[in-house]
């Protein structure tokens, strides 16, 4: 899968940098540094993994896998798991009024701080579901990649809640794959339900069943 | 008045001859007094009334009525006293007499006082509302008499002692008592009430308490109830004989009380003779007369009914989970038909046809008969028994009865649905190896079966009866258009539509060359009238007679399955078959292959084959041949294995297992159709919904419900609302 890894630069042949220099207060000035910033990783006018994004990380000095890669996503409303067009691109970092390095390092952990307030952070996360979604038509997602998902997106917040879902996820087998209606389920769940006491689960009020199977492995298990 | 009464009629003042006569008014009332005491001391016969009637008149027409009327209440005050000391002297028994006699006397004279003083009771009583003659002269004997210090207590004393002594045995002199307790109810309804009725209620309750705990001590349950009936019998023949009607309801209570609402659960539960023996012995008389009886309290019937459905709900329970009745079904079947017709007797006959006591029955019998999960399944056995041979030579109204008794245990059934799929399994064996005692009396079950559950439960079942015609039919087609067979029939072909009948895997099976071409015969002659259609032949389901001679020339015909055939026919041609052999001839799949040979050669009496070794399983390397010291008494020998049976474990899995599948679409089915119309429900009407409508197939799981909206919801029929995740939305 991984293609043969060619650092390659800059491929835009054609603007000048005088434009660049001149006017940069000027918002055709900015578009055009934003496009410069995006062709540093671009590949055929878009940003995909493994050339683009890792680079990208690499220059802002995050993981792959850092949570806050996955809220650029949200932010830019990225479509395909691992690639950036052009148009998200730039419409995203318009809005940020980025066009360089240092200010999207910046600009990213002033977003972490946007992401996690509450209304923002519910559309992350099912953005976080969909987002993975990588076939046409696919509804699901296994199990495994369901628990990085997890770790990545919850944990910071509801840690105790994420790991013994995650352990019970892995131990049991009615489901192989979860789908949204169940992921947005389990954010219900640790926003609602008292923790680690579970008093206020009712099985009778519309819980997706593994939730329900959850909280009986839980009991009988954790008291 | 004057003898001159032709002379010069004058008509004088009257009141001249009042007023000038100061002492008119004592004079007149000392006539009257005078009257009344003659009247008391029985005189009365010198009396006359014309006098007496003008002397109280002219009293109150001059405004003596106040003088006449204290007059008479002391006069008679002054007898009524006298007429007391003389009852207080009587002795014993004449005590009573004596009243009864001094009351006679003074109604009598009563009534004579009434009418000569009828003018003032008409016109000064009213003016004055004083108390009329009559009442006046009840109530004087009521203060007087019946209320004095020394009669009162003894009176009562002495009534209720001779009620006590008629409730030990002893026969009283009940005309006397009617006209004691008559007297008291003229004296006024309270008169009898406080004086009489309520201390007589009080001893009655003491009485019939200590009567109650003794007789439970020494009796068992029966015996107290038929006391219990003979007193209640007797204080309500009591009441007619000398009490007030009224009294009835009371004293009834009072027994009703003391005998049976107290004592009621020690009854019920007594050992050896209580509620639950007597059902198990069938004592209609002891059960009527507890019903009766126990109808008569509160909660009278509901302690009946709740011992009656824990015991029926127990004994049924041990009964479903018994695991020597488990061997039989037919059996098991049986005897929850027993257990139900004893139900019913008990019913009609000692519960008065009760619809509390048949609705009881009915939750109780659906209760434990759901209990075991293979009960469909033994129902449906138990018909298949009837069908093939039970109801032979059975009248058809007795076939009717028994087919509506079948019924009635079906509809206590939570999961008719395996009912049915067992019934389709069983009707296609007895179907397909034509051994229905009766077709109407297969088709009379088909139709109450749509009848309860309506028409599509028995579609595919009537389709198969349909196949079976419709090959009849196809069968007269194809040997008329082949004459050559000639006339015997070698070949019989059903031919089955796919979806009525139970399904099967589809399974090699090589025929033998005798049978293959006319097979094919079949087979193009069927698809040359029915084009577009596919036939497979279904080898696990046929059989075939087959005539056999044996070593010593003994013949025989075999009637067995179409694997059995196969394999034998191999024997034609070659003395010695191993297993091995055998199974690449017939190509038949290894498990039924050996359950096959088993048949066929492990079998004593329908051992037509031999095998070596002689062990009981069949091996890889083991070796088969014919049998030829093969007898039987039978010329006629059935050796085919297509009766439908109990199934195995593993089957049993495999239905189960199928039904459940077969669930998971209706209840998609239902929540569809309910979303549909309702557009916005909440999860537990929803889960409410589509169990009620599923009800008349099976009951549904709540949890598979859920899943089932889980799997509708990631198919995009449906989806939760943003707002109350409790709510389920439908989308079009």
């Amino acid at each position: 899968m991984p293609r043969a890894s060619s650092k390659r630069k800059s491929s835009a042949p054609q603007n000048p940098p005088a434009v660049k220099s001149s006017n940069a207060r000027s918002g055709k000035a900015k578009a055009k540094e934003i496009e410069n910033f995006f062709d540093k990783y671009a590949n055929g006018g878009i940003i995909d993994s493994p050339d683009g994004i890792v680079t990208l990380c690499k220059d802002l000095e995050l993981e792959y896998t850092d949570v806050r890669i996955l809220m650029l996503a949200w932010y830019l409303k990225a479509v395909k798991l691992g690639y950036f067009t052009q148009d998200e691109w730039e419409t995203g970092l318009k809005t940020l009024q980025v066009n360089n390095l240092s200010k999207l390092k910046k600009a990213i952990s002033e977003l972490e701080k946007e992401v996690r307030t509450p209304p923002n952070f519910a559309d992350f996360y099912s953005f976080a579901f969909r987002y993975h979604l990588t076939e046409e038509k696919q509804k699901n997602i296994d199990i495994e990649t369901i628990c990085e998902l997890l770790n990545l997106v919850l944990g910071p917040q509801f840690r105790r809640q994420v790991d013994l879902l995650i352990d019970y996820l892995k131990v049991q087998s009615n489901y192989k794959v979860i789908n949204l209606d169940q992921w947005l389920g389990i954010f219900r769940f640790c926003n609602e339900i008292s923790f680690p006491d579970l008093e206020n689960y009712d099985e009778t009020q519309a819980w997706p069943l593994i939730l329900d199977n959850f909280v009986d492995w839980l009991r009988e298990n954790h008291r | 008045m004057s003898n001159q009464k032709k002379r010069n009629f004058q008509i004088e003042a009257f009141k001249h001859r009042v007023v000038v006569d100061p002492k008119y008014a004592e004079k007149t009332w000392k006539i009257l007094e005078h009257a009344i005491h003659e009247i008391y001391n029985h005189n009365a016969s010198g009396l006359s009334f014309e006098e007496l009637y003008r002397n109280a008149y002219n009293m109150v027409l001059h405004k003596f009525g106040e003088k006449l009327y204290s007059g008479l209440v002391s006069t008679m005050t002054l007898h009524l006293k006298e007429i007391s000391k003389s009852i207080e002297a009587a002795q014993g028994g004449s005590f009573l007499e004596e009243l009864n006699r001094k009351w006679n006397d003074h109604n009598k004279a009563l009534q004579m006082i009434r009418d000569i003083l009828m003018y003032m009771d008409r016109t000064y009583i009213p003016s004055t509302h004083k108390t009329p003659v009559h009442e006046l002269g009840l109530n004087l004997w009521r203060d007087n008499i019946v209320r004095s210090n020394k009669i009162q207590t003894r009176l009562l004393n002495t009534l209720l002692e001779l009620v006590h002594r008629e409730r030990t045995g002893e026969v009283i002199n009940r005309g006397l008592m009617r006209n004691i307790i008559k007297m008291l109810m003229d004296l006024g309804p309270s008169v009898y009430q406080e004086d009489f009725e309520k201390p007589f209620l009080e001893v009655s309750a003491e009485f019939y308490k200590v009567e109650s705990q003794k007789f439970i001590e020494c009796c068992d349950c029966g015996e107290y109830l038929k006391k219990a009936e003979r007193r209640l019998n007797e204080e309500m023949e009591r009441v007619t004989h000398y009490l007030d009607a009224k009294s009835e309801a009371k004293i009834t209570n009072v027994v009703e009380k003391e005998m049976i609402a107290n004592h009621m659960p020690r009854l019920v539960h007594m050992d050896n003779s209580g509620l639950v023996n007597m059902l198990l012995d069938d004592k209609y008389e002891d059960l009527g007369r507890m019903y009766n009886l126990f109808r008569r309290v509160p909660s009278g019937l509901l302690t009946i009914r709740e011992v009656m459905t824990s015991h029926l709900r127990e004994t049924g329970k041990q009964l479903v989970t018994d695991p020597e009745r488990l061997k039989d079904p037919v059996e098991f079947v049986q005897r929850l038909l027993d257990e139900k017709d004893k139900y019913d007797n008990i019913i009609s006959s000692a519960f008065n046809n009760d619809k509390t006591f048949q609705n009881a029955l009915n939750s109780s019998f659906e209760y434990f008969i759901n209990l075991n999960p293979r009960s469909p399944e033994f129902i449906s056995l138990f018909v298949d028994d009837k069908l093939r041979k039970g109801l032979k030579g059975v009248s058809e109204e007795d076939v009717e009865t028994i087919l509506d008794k079948v019924m009635m245990l079906f509809r206590y059934l939570q999961e008719k649905d395996v009912f049915e799929k067992y019934y389709k399994q069983h009707l296609a064996k007895r179907l397909l190896s034509g051994k229905t005692v009766s077709d109407d009396a297969e088709r009379s079950l088909i139709v109450k079966l749509k009848t309860e559950c309506g028409y599509q439960f028995t579609s595919k079942l009537e389709g198969m009866f349909t196949d079976m015609k419709t090959s009849q039919d196809t069968m007269h087609g194809f040997y008329a258009s082949h004459p050559e067979l000639g006339d015997s029939r070698t070949l019989v072909v059903q031919v089955l539509t796919t979806g009525s009948w139970p399904t099967q895997p589809s399974v090699t099976c090589n025929l033998p060359a005798e049978m293959s071409a006319l097979c094919e015969k079949f087979r193009s002659y069927y698809l040359g009238t029915h084009t577009g259609r596919r036939l497979s032949w279904q080898t696990n389901m046929g059989s075939a007679d087959i005539k056999a001679t044996f070593g010593k020339g003994q013949k025989h015909e075999l009637n067995v399955s179409t694997y059995q055939m196969c394999v034998l026919m191999l024997f034609n041609n070659a003395d010695r078959l191993s297993y091995r052999e055998i199974e690449q001839a017939t190509e038949i799949p290894a498990s039924d292959l050996k359950r096959c040979l088993q048949s066929l050669a492990c079998v004593r009496g329908k051992n037509v084959l031999r095998k070596e070794p002689m062990s009981k399983d069949i091996g890889e390397d083991d070796a088969f041949f014919v049998n030829d010291k093969f007898t039987s008494k039978f010329y006629k020998v059935k050796i085919g294995t297509v009766v439908a049976q109990k199934e195995s474990e593993p089957e049993k899995q495999e239905t189960r297992q199928r039904v459940e599948e077969d669930r998971k679409p209706q209840i998609e089915a239902a929540i569809v159709r309910i979303m549909k119309s309702r557009r916005v429900l909440d999860h537990n009407n929803i889960i409410a919904e589509v169990t009620k409508q599923l009800q008349s197939r099976f009951l549904a799981n709540p949890t598979e419900i859920k899943k089932r909206i889980e799997s509708l919801i990631e198919r995009d029929f449906l989806e939760r609302d943003n707002v109350d995740r409790k709510l389920y939305r439908y989308l079009a």
